[in-house]
This record gives structure tokens, sequence and C-alpha cells, in this order.
């Protein structure tokens, strides 16, 4: 079986750009290529949060509240439903004061399985060296 | 002459906000730059709050971005956009954004 493996990299801070918000959907969009590939042939998609990136990780975004707008964290429950692996920097996690009770770890209320990580950047490092395909947003 | 800046990035528009004078100085934080009153890099607050202003902090912008009020630093006012009308009309003179 022929594996090709997309990292997701989000560095950017959220809402002011569209960036954040399109590595999101477009990591969870990845899956449905399976249509145009053949038989044996499957896409993993990975994201990792690095940088400033990382603070679009933090729980109770009110984007819905105050702009009528579908929040980051809201795109993060749903790559976590439909497992996708999510990978957070530690370092990065550690330099802003957070800690995991502060971030979306995981999609339960949405009846997900899939925890995401926080993990030292070299480990993201390798997931990125491993990676067939990078996309930075 | 008095200055209200909107300010909304949280990594640039420094190197003019430093620069920048007025006799009355009101710094807004929008956007993303709420994240100056809220985060600390190392344990410390954001350089742009050691500078001589007043400085607001847009309440729907922090929440949207998963923070609440209690996370503001206490150099800064927590405001709502019915507020912001006010500053705008009442405090000062001149409007930018940066």
């Amino acid at each position: 079986m022929e594996k090709k493996t997309l990292g997701f990299i989000v560095r950017s801070l959220p809402y002011k750009t569209e960036a954040s918000r399109l590595a999101l959907t477009h990591s969870i969009a990845s899956q449905s290529v399976d249509i145009y590939l053949e038989d044996g042939q499957t896409v993993e998609p990975i994201v990792c949060f690095i940088g400033d990136g990382v603070l679009n990780c933090l729980k109770n975004q009110e984007a819905m509240k105050h702009y009528g707008d579908t929040s980051i964290g809201m795109h993060m429950e749903n790559a976590l439903l439909v497992d996708l692996k999510v990978y957070i920097c530690k370092e990065d996690v550690e330099r802003f004061g957070l800690t995991e009770a502060d971030l979306i770890m995981d999609a339960e209320k949405l009846g997900g399985d899939m925890k995401a990580e926080i993990v030292p950047y070299a480990s993201i490092q390798k997931l990125m060296n491993e990676a067939d395909h990078l996309q930075f947003f | 002459m008095k200055l209200g800046v909107f300010f909304s990035d949280f990594k640039g528009g420094g190197d003019v906000m430093t620069r920048l004078s007025a006799d009355k100085l009101g710094i807004i934080l929008v956007g993303n730059g709420v994240y100056h009153a809220t985060v600390k890099e190392n344990g410390k607050g954001s350089p742009l709050l050691e500078k001589n202003a007043a400085f607001y902090v847009l309440t729907e912008d922090l929440e949207t971005r998963g923070f609440t009020v209690d996370k503001v630093d206490s150099r800064v006012k927590a405001v709502t956009y019915d507020d912001i009308v006010d500053l705008i009309f009442n405090d000062y003179e001149k409007i930018i954004w940066l």
C-alpha cells in the first residue's frame, strides 16, 4: 500500500488572516482525495502547530458569539473528530505559559476519540522530515 | 494632539509605535493586537505596554481568541465596541490604524 503523508504546519495567529483556518479545512478535506487515487494508495494528513500558531489551540474561542463565524477551535475539533493527527509544539506552549488545560486536546464533546499531542519541536521536525509534502500556513 | 491608535498586530508595527508620541496617546488593542494585553512570553508581558499611553483592549476580540477579561494585564482596560465609539468621539481628536 502506498501512503503519502501531507504535513500542514500552522505558524500563523488565528483570525486576522485565513491561514490557520485554511490549514485545518484543507487538512480535513485532503482525506477526500481518495476518490482520485488508485487502489492501494492512501493519504495521511497531519497538522502541527508551532511558534505563535499554538495560540490557535486555545479553548473557549467565541468567534461565533461575537462575529457569527466558526472558530478555529471548532475546526480543530472537527479535525480530531475525523481522526487527524494533531501535534502542538511543547516549547512554544511553555513559552506562552500555557498548559494542556488551556488547549483544545480532543473532540470528546463531538464523540471523537482522537487526542492532540503536545510534543517537543524535535518530534515535529522529524514528522516534517518524514512527510512527503509540506504546506506552511 | 490627542491621538487614538488602533493596533491590530502582535508581531509587527512596533517600529512605528515605538516612535509615535502625542500629548495624549491612547492605544486600542484590537484583532491580533489583543495578544499584547494577555500573552506573556517567557513570563514577560509585552514591551508595548511599557509605553506612556492609555491602553484599551476590545473584549469581543479577546473572547474570540479564547481569552477572558480577567486575563488582561492590569495596565489595560477592557472595552466593548460601544465604549470604543465613546473613545473616538469624546477622548481623541485623531484616530489612526496601525
